[in-house]
């Protein structure tokens, strides 16, 4: 939130641009009032290709960033947190622009191009940032904040609200510029005349930067406590691992459920199956639920639950899987914004059938694994529309969804390999493979001894060979912006086994 | 890929025009027979275990229906069986008990770290599991019996409209009816000796 309006005050900055300035001209005064359709149009398409070119950039930039710059998350939160200090600094200051670009747009473009398609490319080559003159030292910062933040979201609510900055200058100012002395005129005079105005939103752009670079110190600090490198155990005897705000809960094998947050050491907390939201944790004990501040502890509320098996909170809701009569489990909602009562959203099955809430502000996901069908379901909490995100009913395994800004990550198990995967919540694509191993089951030749084997194909895995299998399984995991941790589980080692492990998004 | 033509895999073909290999046996046997030698006919019909493919029992070369744990043993309902021991799986190939939740050595349940029992996974028929993975309707049309490791074996094709079996070239009719032919085979193992 604070990188896109951060970027809506440099994009807005980029009034002040030669270009800025030309495109008010152009679309504004070029046709005369008698063709102001085509004008209203005009600004329309210019918008439009502003929003398309800042998120082309910025977009572009936090992907480059994922593929360059995998895993460590610590890391990147610090080298954005500096960039975004250093740029804060400089446009308080007001500091001359370096490194410049001395280019303007094409302006052949508004002759032999109809009005409306040259100022769609206008705003396309606007939006993009970096064909034309810079106009404040936030413009570049957001940029490496992007690339530094490795998130597709980051970077698109970032390229989003720039192009929106760029071109929201030009939609108010344009269709008020007629011929004579007009308030279009006026304010273009005073842009023209007092760029106090544009050092002034330098310094908001500053502000902005700063409030970002403050952001992402504290994930920094939070994300380099447990982030070890790659495949290293980092945390042992750990399962169930729920992340967010900048923090890390788990819950010790055996034992009570653990906070990581800050720089600090991981303290225990006073109850199990802990999880976390963006600013609050919970816990179960004593026949309740207990909300709290992950950093001071301080109860916000409790909420009375006997025989919780998993839990999941968010800033309005509580999700919590219930134990009931028979052996038997049901998914308990709980608002935290309303007296509405507890309401069952999925169950009763057998134990084990319903997987472990995830949510995400009012949307959870969690998994219905029986013996006729394996899914992912995602249940929109205020109207209680459910949609499957994925199901199989053969040869598959669905487990351990965790939602995050639209995205879900989920293991998918099949005879032959256990695949960590992230994907799109709103589509059903496969997504991206993060990880795979193979199967953990033992498998045969797919022959017996001493015939002929030249026709098994029907009975090989492509990715191991026959005999046992992987000696890890794949457990819990919980999603963050960055990374992915996830429980792995030693074969024939005992429940203790189990360790937390980070894996780059 | 396109189906290859029944006649370049021979003995297949020979198989499709007519019935199965204990026909081919016989006939062949009484030729040569009534040419003279029934011992010149054993010495040249190849031994019954030498012409099994995969596994015990099964003549020719179509391939195993696609099973969790590799060879395709399934029980009396085509639901799949651990090959080695009989222990019935799930379609990820873990032992599984009679609700199908997943279990160990000892037949205890699984349990996650958090003392959660492991979830169940599907378990399907794998002759029509093995369809819908290549968009065909199978099912079990014909079987035949032979005698394997002391016990009777029940070899079972899985049929389907198909002019293309598991391998990738032409199907053959094998033991199967009105016009379908044998896309892949598995068998069922019984308490019957031999």
């Amino acid at each position: 939130m604070a990188g896109a309006l951060t970027a809506l005050a440099a994009g807005l900055t980029g009034a002040w641009s030669p270009c800025g300035f030309s495109m008010v001209d152009t679309i504004g005064t070029a046709l005369g009032d008698v063709r102001s359709p085509v004008r209203r149009i005009a600004c329309w398409t210019f918008a439009l290709g502003c929003l398309c070119g800042g998120a082309a950039t910025f977009l572009g930039l936090a992907e480059l960033g994922r593929l360059l710059i995998p895993g460590d998350a610590g890391t990147r939160e610090a080298v954005g947190a500096t960039i975004a200090l250093a740029a804060a600094v400089a446009d308080w200051r007001g500091l001359k622009i370096a490194p410049q670009i001395r280019r303007q747009v094409p302006e052949s473009w508004r002759w032999r191009m109809p009005l409306a398609l040259a100022c769609a490319l206008y705003g396309v080559l606007l939006g993009l940032g970096f064909t034309t003159f810079v106009l404040a030292f936030a413009t570049w910062a957001l940029a490496g904040v992007s690339f530094a933040s490795a998130s597709p979201l980051t970077g698109l609510s970032i390229g989003l609200a720039f192009g929106l900055g760029r071109a929201l200058p030009i939609l108010w100012i344009a269709p008020r510029l007629g011929d004579g002395e007009t308030e279009g005129a006026r304010l273009m005079d005073g842009m023209a005349r007092e760029p106090r105005l544009w050092l002034g939103l330098r310094r908001v752009d500053a502000l902005g930067l700063g409030l970002c670079a403050v952001l992402m110190s504290g994930a920094a600090a939070a994300g380099a406590a447990v982030l070890p490198s790659a495949s290293e155990p980092a945390l042992p005897s750990a399962t169930d691992p729920s992340a967010g705000g900048g923090a890390l809960v788990w819950q010790e094998v055996g034992g009570t459920g653990m906070l990581l947050a800050g720089s600090g050491p991981a303290r225990a907390l006073p109850g199990s199956d802990p999880a976390l939201g963006p600013s609050t944790v919970a816990w179960e004990g004593n026949g309740e639920i207990t909300i709290a501040s992950p950093v001071s502890l301080a109860v916000s509320a409790t909420l009375p639950a006997s025989g919780v098996t998993a839990l999941a909170v968010s800033e309005g809701w509580v999700v919590y899987r219930q134990l009931e009569a028979k052996g038997r489990e049901s998914l308990i909602a709980v608002s935290l914004l309303t007296a509405q009562p507890p309401r069952q959203i999925a169950g009763p099955l057998p134990a084990g059938d319903i997987g472990r809430p995830s949510l995400d502000g009012s949307a959870v996901v969690f998994t219905t694994d029986t013996t006729g069908e394996s899914a992912i379901e995602l249940v929109h909490l205020p109207s209680g529309h459910s949609r499957t995100l994925r199901a199989g009913n053969r040869g598959i395994l669905y487990e351990n969804p965790s939602l995050l800004d639209g995205e879900v990550a989920y293991e998918r198990v099949t005879r032959c390999a256990q695949e960590l995967r992230i994907a799109s919540a709103r589509e059903k694509t496969s997504g991206r493979l993060l990880l795979e191993l193979p199967s953990t089951v033992t498998r045969d030749t797919g022959y017996e001894e001493a015939y002929e084997h030249a026709y098994n194909m029907g009975s090989v895995c492509p990715n191991r060979a026959p005999g046992p299998g992987s000696k890890l399984s794949l457990g819990p995991l919980a999603l963050s912006g960055t990374t992915v941790y996830l429980t792995e589980v030693p074969r024939g080692e005992g429940p203790a086994a189990a360790r937390i492990v980070t894996v780059a998004r | 890929m396109p189906p290859e033509p029944s006649e370049s895999h021979f003995a297949d073909g020979v198989l499709a025009k007519s019935s199965r290999r204990g026909f081919l046996e016989w006939a062949g046997a009484a030729l040569i027979g009534l040419a003279g030698s029934r011992e010149v006919a054993r010495l040249m019909l190849p031994d019954e275990a030498d012409a099994y493919t995969n596994f015990c029992g099964h003549t020719y070369t179509t391939g195993n229906c696609p099973h969790p744990t590799g060879l395709p043993r399934v029980d009396r309902n085509d639901y799949p069986l651990r090959a080695s021991d009989g222990q019935p799986v799930d379609d990820l190939g873990r032992p599984i008990n009679s609700q199908g939740d997943p279990i160990n050595s000892h037949g205890e349940v699984l349990r996650e770290p958090d003392g959660e029992p492991v979830p169940p996974a599907p378990r399907s028929k794998v002759c029509r599991a093995a369809g819908k993975d290549h968009h065909l309707k199978l099912e079990i049309e014909g079987s035949w019996y032979r005698c394997c490791g002391g016990r009777v074996r029940r070899l079972m094709d899985c049929c389907g409209f198909t002019s293309v079996r598991i391998n990738g070239d032409a199907a053959l009719t094998g033991y199967c009816y009105g016009g379908r032919n044998v896309f892949c085979v598995q068998y069922y193992e019984t308490n019957v000796p031999c």
